[in-house]
């Protein structure tokens, strides 16, 4: 008998334990995995959480509407309206509950729904009467009139535009082509999600391409950082770089380019030059794509960026060397990630965090949150950032890069002929920023198989940036 | 003691107050049907200690007040779901508690009288554990129903009570072996029709409560691992044999896959929990529609969705409470056959607890069991009720 109570005390201590461990195991579902599973679009709750108020609007950096709730006539409910249409279509996503929630519209949702009547706080300080059910609004820092402007450059061309503030990272302008009309989604969403142009993807933040040439910008930072002397080193371009094995790495039509410094080089882009350099480098040109944040998380406000990448060759693989210093081989870059080494070269080396939302205002119209700029960090020293910016200058006023020049603005920049597996016409790209001194803006443009950089993507980045200047 | 015991008597009442002043107004302008929930459990509350009291001083009043509260807090979340059925379950409460208060009351020999009755448990285990493979209906994939006349209820519920007896009383002299051979055949039966009948969750319940008796009765912890190993190749076996235990496990395996189809149910208990939070959304502010079974087997994540993650904590804890005023009173009995008694339905109602919760919750596989006192069902509470009524008696040194 006294067996069995000490074996009813031991019973005891294991039904303590599992009854511990049950507590925990609810503690870490509810409080750990919870907030990821709500999320989840076949979640019914949220959306009837969402449909109890009158989702908040979304406006450019002037105010003007893009995306609102309105009353469809005859019915209580609202029906969201995307005024951007397929402008903005990428950049500030779609509100459905049929399709789900993507873009601006989902990464804000916390604040476009939020429901301040549910507040108690809020109950008794309107005197105990019900609060307007009114989300927040969001002021994002597009800049409608300069986003219809790069979709309009962009024409019937797949690809990308991004325009940044140099200062601040605030994103000026995201285009994505082929585009879509989010108020029409129902009708076309079969063809949308079949499309093999993927038209719903936002290729400013999730299309990885071959930087090609625009990539020299990076070779140029990291021979300055780790080359002594290369300012001032003399190169005889011979119009081929021998890569053993019989393989060779030749100029765009096979032009020699003789005696030649930095300088020229990437004015001229040389691909002999920068593969030379590519191989030199060996895995410092790795970590100088790294401090530009290639192969890492880009810090960013109200979109998410895939991230670009740049392989880690072994020396001996010098053709492989030689191709990512010229931006080929594997490496790939999203065109926000070269819009942002534009800007970090404009601002003396300092990436900033870009950032597509500037305040967002409550439902009686004042500002609960306005965000300021922060620097993601210092990619490069303000010294080599200058020296680039010079080189960058010549790039479009004597290089490769003459068709962006815009009247009256020093406009800088580097062309990009991208050389890819789906085609054989290569992807045209252009990164820049203007003015020369004091730089406002920094762009990136991609033209899919749009042919040489200095072609198609050099006159977008020409139509869009006169249209800042000269509005 | 007495002070103590009587302030949380009070907060008790203070819950029901602040329970039902809410489900009041959350019907404009005011529903009174609240206020009659609530002074009928507190009148009920009041004369039962009274009584408990008043005729057994020396009695364990925690823990009626423990089990008061539980069932405070689901006749709270029955009225916010569905007033017909709070109305039910409180005509039930009522039932229980009396039936209750005349085990308490009349049963005046001491309990240990009925340990010679082992061949009538025997038979009433077999007969309520296999009544419903003969004459039973399905429900919700399981055939563990039956209905007689007006009145339909789950036999293995009354099932598990005689097996807990028989094996009180097979086991209280245990001292050879052989002494096990018999009790071994019968809980095999139990778990064997329970299968049939694809009830897995009272088989669990079962298995669980054989084992710890068996412990207890034989100190021997050869016996558990044996029925373990025989557990999991039986387990195993039926993995193989039967498609509805494959689908369990593969939905709690990982339910993400088929949210609209096998695990739309567990998926959706989820969401509720999760939704909830710490502090939940606020009574009647959660979307319990989407749950199903939400006043029975998911009564437990319906409530987590609108009274928080908190009031999730404090029904285990309240549990574990039960379980250790009752188990207390097992050390405390003077005989064999009350110590296992009352040891065994303490784990019956634990088990079934720590089965449902952790099913709701996807820590283990799902099955259909009730909350002991939260969840709405008229055979349960009674059931939960008349073991409390031993458990009680056991309590007061019944001898």
């Amino acid at each position: 008998m006294d067996n069995l109570t000490n074996n009813i005390k031991r019973i005891m201590i294991i039904f303590l334990v599992v009854f511990f461990v049950l507590i925990s195991y609810l503690a870490y579902f509810t409080l750990v995995k919870g907030p990821e599973i709500v999320t989840r679009p076949d979640n019914r709750r949220m959306w009837d959480i969402r449909n109890k108020v009158v989702r908040g609007t979304i406006y450019d950096r002037t105010g003007k509407e893009l995306s609102v709730s309105e009353k469809k006539s005859g019915s209580g409910e609202y029906k969201r309206v995307y005024k951007g249409g397929a402008v903005t279509a990428h950049a500030l996503g779609y509100y459905d509950p049929q399709y789900g929630i993507t873009g601006l519209e989902n990464l804000y949702d916390s604040y476009l729904s939020s429901n301040i009547s549910a507040s108690l706080l809020a109950w008794i300080g309107n005197g105990f009467k019900e609060v307007n059910k009114k989300g927040d609004d969001v002021y994002s820092t597009l800049d409608y009139q300069l986003q219809k402007t790069a979709y309009d450059a962009l024409g019937s061309s797949k690809g990308s535009v991004v325009v940044l503030k140099v200062d601040t990272g605030e994103i000026l302008a995201m285009v994505s082509k082929p585009s879509y009309d989010p108020n029409n989604l129902n009708k076309n969403w079969e063809t949308l999600v079949k499309s093999k142009n993927v038209p719903l993807l936002n290729r400013s933040v999730s299309g990885l391409y071959p930087p090609g040439s625009t990539f020299k910008v990076v070779t140029a930072v990291s021979a300055l950082e780790n080359i002594e002397g290369i300012k001032n080193e003399t190169f005889n371009d011979k119009g081929k770089l021998n890569l053993g094995g019989g393989y060779t790495l030749s100029n765009d039509h096979g032009e020699v380019l003789g005696k030649i410094k930095l300088e020229t080089a990437l004015v001229k882009s040389s691909n002999v030059f920068f593969g030379n350099l590519g191989i030199r480098l060996e895995n410092d040109l790795y970590k100088t794509a790294q401090d530009f944040r290639f192969n890492k998380d880009i810090p960013s406000n109200g979109i998410i960026i895939d991230k670009s990448r740049f392989p880690k060759y072994k020396t001996h693989e010098k053709g492989n060397m030689a191709q990512s210093g010229i931006g080929q081989a594997e490496v790939l870059a999203t065109p926000i990630q070269m819009a942002l080494i534009a800007q970090t070269i404009a601002n003396d080396g300092v990436m900033m965090k870009p950032t597509l939302v500037n305040k967002i205002n409550d439902y009686k119209g004042n500002t609960i949150q306005s965000l300021k700029s922060s620097e993601v960090e210092q990619v490069t020293s303000a010294e080599y950032a200058s020296e680039i910016r010079k080189y960058m200058r010549e790039v479009v006023s004597k290089g490769t890069g003459t068709r962006a020049q815009v009247s009256g603005i020093q406009v800088c920049g580097k062309t990009g002929t991208a050389q890819h597996i789906e085609s054989k016409t290569p992807h045209s790209w252009f990164i820049g920023f203007a003015p020369y001194k004091n730089p406002q803006i920094a762009i990136a443009v991609i033209v899919e198989e749009g042919g040489y950089g200095g072609v198609a993507a050099a006159r977008i980045s020409q139509k869009v940036m006169s249209r800042y200047f000269h509005k | 003691m007495t002070k103590k015991l009587r302030m949380f008597q009070f907060l008790i009442y203070v819950f029901l107050f602040f329970g039902f002043l809410n489900l009041g107004v959350l019907k404009k302008p005011f529903d009174p049907k609240a206020g009659i929930f609530f002074g009928v459990l507190v009148v009920i509350i009041a004369l039962t200690t009274w009584i408990l009291k008043r005729f057994y001083p020396m009695g364990d009043r925690i823990i009626f007040l423990l089990t008061m509260l539980l069932c405070s807090i689901g006749i709270i979340m029955l009225y916010r779901l569905n007033i017909k059925l709070a109305t039910k379950q409180l005509a039930w409460l009522l039932l229980g508690i009396l039936a209750f208060l005349f085990v308490v009351l009349f049963l005046k020999r001491g309990l240990a009288q009925f340990a010679r009755l082992k061949y009538v448990f025997l038979a009433g285990t077999i007969m309520f554990m296999s009544l419903a493979t003969f004459i039973g209906y399905e429900i919700l994939g399981a055939k563990n129903w039956v209905k007689i006349g007006p009145v339909s209820f789950q036999p293995s519920e009354f099932g598990k009570i005689f097996l807990i007896l028989y094996l009180a009383s097979a086991l209280s002299n245990v001292n050879t072996r052989k002494k096990l051979i018999e009790p071994g055949i019968v809980i095999s039966i139990s778990l064997g029709f329970m299968v049939i009948q694809r009830d897995l969750g009272t088989a669990l319940i079962i298995f669980a409560v054989s084992v710890t008796m068996v412990y207890l009765a034989t100190s021997k912890k050869l016996y558990v691992l044996v029925s373990l190993g025989l557990f999991a190749s039986g387990g195993a076996a039926s993995y193989a044999m039967f498609d509805h235990i494959k689908r369990r496990i593969m939905i709690w395996h990982n339910p993400w896959p088929y949210v609209y189809n096998e695990s739309y149910q567990l998926v959706q208990s989820m969401y509720a929990i999760a939704t909830g939070g710490l502090f939940g959304r606020g009574l009647g502010m959660g979307h319990p529609g989407y749950v199903a079974v939400n006043e029975s087997d998911f009564i437990f994540s319906v409530i987590c969705e609108e009274m928080g993650l908190l009031m999730g904590f404090a029904i285990l804890i309240l549990h574990f409470l039960l379980f250790y005023r009752s188990i207390r009173s097992a050390i405390h009995a003077e005989n064999n056959f009350s110590k296992l008694l009352t040891a065994g339905l303490s784990v019956m109602i634990a088990t079934q607890t720590l089965v449902i919760v952790g099913g709701v919750t996807g820590f283990i596989p799902l099955t259909g069991i009730t909350l002991p006192f939260v969840s709405s069902g008229g055979t349960s509470l009674l059931i939960s009720f008349l073991s409390l009524s031993i458990i009680q008696k056991v309590s007061e040194g019944e001898d």
